[in-house]
């Protein structure tokens, strides 16, 4: 159990940090959150599931996978309000929109 | 050293670096995007410590820190907002 714990560990780290790095490699707003997503909605719950499989079933298990759960809800909640921040600023959305 | 700890250091050191890199260039949005890496990378690397030092009352803390990463974030959706 401890060996695919490590692995899906590794392949969570590995995710956030070719997200990171994709992200950094493009200028727009726009394509620097596309590029952070994975971060949140893949690499977040990998790791979670590593720690969860390696604490088994306790506490700590249900609390690391609900800050996961918070990762994946808010991280696509704050990259739509970043993008719609970004939008606005442009000129290409509605300064009221969606209000 | 055990893979939890080893992770947990790639994970900031490899992490940090980028969102800080990202946010001290450019306009304030985009400053912005590298402050939200930071927030996910920051709260990772607290659950892969706690982990790896087998404290599991530390876990609190990167529960508070998703959570006022996310509110820090749509305050400043709010203030960079254009004004009309």
């Amino acid at each position: 159990m401890t060996t695919l714990a490590v692995a899906l560990f590794a392949a969570g780290i590995a995710v956030v940090l070719v997200s990171g790095t994709a992200a950094l490699r493009f200028r727009r707003v726009y394509d620097r959150l596309h590029f952070l997503t994975p971060g949140t909605t893949l690499g977040a719950p990998l790791i979670g599931l590593a720690l969860g499989l390696e604490n088994g079933w306790s506490l700590a298990t249900a609390l690391i996978l609900f800050t996961c759960f918070l990762l994946v809800v808010t991280g696509a909640v704050m990259a739509a309000a970043t993008g719609r921040v970004a939008a606005q600023r442009e000129g290409l959305l509605a300064r009221e929109s969606p209000e | 050293m055990n893979p939890w700890l080893l992770g947990t250091i790639v994970l900031l050191a490899g992490g940090f670096p980028l969102s800080l890199w990202m946010a001290s260039r450019g306009s304030p949005v985009d400053r912005m995007v590298g402050l939200e890496l930071a927030g996910v990378v920051t709260t990772l690397s607290m659950l892969g410590f706690s982990q790896a030092v087998g404290q599991t009352s530390y876990l609190i803390v990167p529960l508070v820190a998703a959570l006022l990463s996310f509110a820090g974030a749509l305050v400043f959706t709010r203030l960079l907002a254009p004004r009309g």
